[in-house]
């Protein structure tokens, strides 16, 4: 295919933008289920859609609850308090959006397809929107934009409880920049290189970020949370003093806005951290020692070239290892129809139909992925295209670039959803810092630690190398 | 005199917090797993479907008793009504066609609205006539008359709701084993 980076460059931001807006509603889900399940309530299961013909009420495990709030805060009066400043009213929720929808634009997905088309050169497509080489700089001007999001609202709000929010968010936003800029700065010693393509690909034939700088893994998680406004830095919006901070005035559709910024930023904070620290899109944490190789025992780093020479193997695992979640998914379904059918309740006959169709679906799915996997495993590898060498790799017709790069955007969106599961496990966990103890923390604390974690690795590299 | 509240003398794995952390995030999982997998029974329920079993001595909305022809067994004495402390009960008595009985309600209201659910009335009550064990605590209306509730609607309840062990009822003037008590009472064998 002649014009293939073209067309790819064209779908790159359309898949990658849908995709983050389809996986939101999963996460505010999550958010809901998440804290039901952690507090013994039984969580959201109010909003359905009757369907006629069946005489069925799909629940969905609350995935309705997006669809009815996003009906709710559409079709309300978009309300203007008439002693704000209009003009910077009605930008500010726009702000935070903005920014959030700009960041994922050099973030890598995947590897660098490489392919030949018939008759043409060698085309390397790479798997960031923007393949910038200031990657982490540009992520972290963009996301510092966003803090503007939250004072410009609080401003124009011209109420004292959103001021007091703005201030606090600003305060501590800015607070809490410097010591994720210090915490991430070890590793970018230890790569040597700005761009998030080469930070991932020195972790695959390294080791993970997390390894290598645990301590700065756990200084940028802690600055991350800060940055995201998330328990138990929440204090911008703390209900319990400030009404709800900077968006007390905002209603309707731009404090949907508001909303969606919070969970893309959630979104895109657990991107950045596995991308940086639990390798993005490589496979194992480091090399792995293969003990029967021909001089002995060989490292085996298990990079793009290895998956692509193992692409049967690796996407038929992918999609057993599916396949066996889709199967747990559905024997928890029948547990808890199970549980229910055993209830005395008077809406058991459509509760129990809801269940059933969904252990059932799962089930189904299961089997599919299973099935498919294990066609993927009887294919085996592909064969490279011959004579063809970039890199000291061999390339490989586009069909397995592209597979490859599927199943490369697997493996971060399910690290991504593995650190997204810890913004909610801690919100659920941990009671809100009160604010002099966040500024004690972030400059008396995490800084110095910081400078120490960069002092030492810088120390070590230097000794090392 | 002020009050001076120490400090909590925490150990240096407590100042380090990450451990407490640690710990909490391990409880909280715990709890997901437990619930996700279906091991625990919620304190909550979801209410309007699932309802909680109140006890039978619960006092709950009244209910009138009946003789077996289904007649109510009230023999309008005013003994529950002189007790109501809300002055809730309001009943008209006439004479009963059987002479034993004296008399019977032509109409006996509850009004549900002034009523403090004390069940004095069930104690005042010398033939077991009224009773508060319905087990309906929630009762709605859309105007106050639906709350002034009449012999009718009191007598309206089906005998499969209750316990078929009761022998206090069964003894109960118009009960099945009233006979059978008198005689014990006569006798001196009553218990």
């Amino acid at each position: 295919m002649q014009n293939f980076d073209i067309i790819l460059t064209i779908l790159k931001p359309l898949l990658i933008f849908g995709l983050l807006f389809q996986i939101l509603p999963l996460l505010v889900l999550a958010e809901r289920r998440g804290a039901a399940i952690i507090q013994d309530r039984p969580g959201p299961n109010r909003a359905y859609i009757a369907i006629p013909g069946l005489n069925l009420k799909l629940r969905g495990f609350g995935m309705i609850f997006n669809l009815t709030d996003a009906v709710k805060l559409l079709f309300k009066e978009s309300f203007t308090a008439p002693f704000a400043h209009k003009w910077w009213y009605i930008l500010a929720p726009a702000i935070p959006v903005v920014t959030a929808i700009l960041t994922p634009a050099v973030l890598p997905w995947f590897a660098p397809i490489v392919h030949k088309p018939d008759g043409g050169a060698l085309q390397v497509v790479s798997g960031q929107i923007f393949d910038a080489n200031v990657g982490l700089l540009l992520l972290f001007a963009i996301g510092s934009l966003s803090v503007y999001g939250v004072v410009l609202g609080s401003w124009a709000s011209n109420s004292k409880y959103s001021l007091l929010g703005g201030l606090r968010a600003s305060a501590m936003m800015i607070s809490y920049e410097v010591s994720m800029g210090l915490s991430v700065l070890g590793l970018i010693l230890l790569v040597g290189d700005f761009s998030l393509t080469r930070i991932v690909e020195w972790q695959t034939t390294h080791a993970w970020g997390i390894l290598v700088q645990p301590i700065g893994f756990f200084l940028f998680l802690t600055s991350m949370f800060a940055e995201c406004n998330r328990n138990p830095f929440d204090v911008a919006e703390g209900e319990s003093e400030l009404v709800a901070g900077f968006h007390t005035e905002f209603a309707s559709s731009k404090f949907m806005l508001f909303m969606t910024a919070e969970y893309l930023h959630v979104l895109l904070a657990s991107v950045l951290i596995s991308t940086l620290y639990l390798g993005g899109y490589s496979l194992a944490p480091f090399p792995l020692p293969n003990p029967f190789g021909a001089q002995g025992v060989e490292w085996v780093v298990l990079d793009t070239a290895w998956i692509q020479a193992h692409l049967g193997l690796v996407g038929g695992i992918m999609l057993i290892i599916g396949g066996g979640v889709l199967l747990l998914l559905s024997h928890l379904v029948s547990v808890h129809k199970r549980a229910y059918a055993a209830t005395t309740a008077t809406d058991k006959a459509d509760r129990v139909k809801e269940f059933s169709l969904f252990s059932g679906a799962f089930m189904f799915l299961a089997f599919l992925s299973v099935a498919g996997g294990a066609f993927a495993i009887a294919c085996g590898a592909p064969t490279p295209l011959s004579g063809v060498i970039h890199e000291a790799k061999p390339v490989y017709p586009l069909w397995v670039g592209i597979v490859t790069a599927v199943i490369q955007l697997h493996i971060v969106l399910g690290k991504t959803l593995a650190v997204a599961w810890l913004f909610i496990w801690v919100r659920w966990t941990l009671p809100r810092f009160r604010y002099d103890q966040i500024m004690a923390l972030g400059w008396k604390i995490m800084i110095n630690i910081a400078l120490v974690n960069l002092l030492v690795t810088a120390l070590i590299a230097k000794l090392i190398k | 005199m002020a009050k001076i509240v120490p400090r909590p003398n925490l150990s240096f794995w407590e100042q380090v917090y990450f451990v407490e952390i640690f710990k909490g995030l391990v409880t909280t999982m715990g709890h997901a797993i437990r619930n996700i997998t279906g091991q625990t029974k919620f304190p909550t329920v979801s209410y309007p479907e699932v309802q909680y079993d109140l006890p039978r001595d619960y006092r709950a909305r009244h209910r009138l008793m009946k003789r077996p022809d289904g007649s109510p067994r009230c023999v309008a004495c005013f003994m529950c009504s002189t007790a109501c402390p809300a002055r809730c009960i309001n009943i008209v008595a006439e004479e009963a066609p059987d002479k034993h009985i004296e008399k019977r309600p032509v109409r006996f209201e509850i009004d549900l609205l002034l009523c403090v659910f004390c069940g004095y009335c069930v104690e005042a009550c010398p033939c077991d006539a009224i009773r508060m064990d319905t087990k309906q605590a929630v009762m709605a209306g859309d105007n106050r008359a639906d709350f002034v509730v009449n012999k009718e609607s009191l007598m309206e309840w089906k005998p499969t709701d209750y316990p078929a062990d009761d022998t206090q009822s069964q003894k109960a003037p118009g009960g099945s084993l009233h006979a059978q008590a008198l005689d014990e009472f006569k006798s001196g064998t009553y218990h």
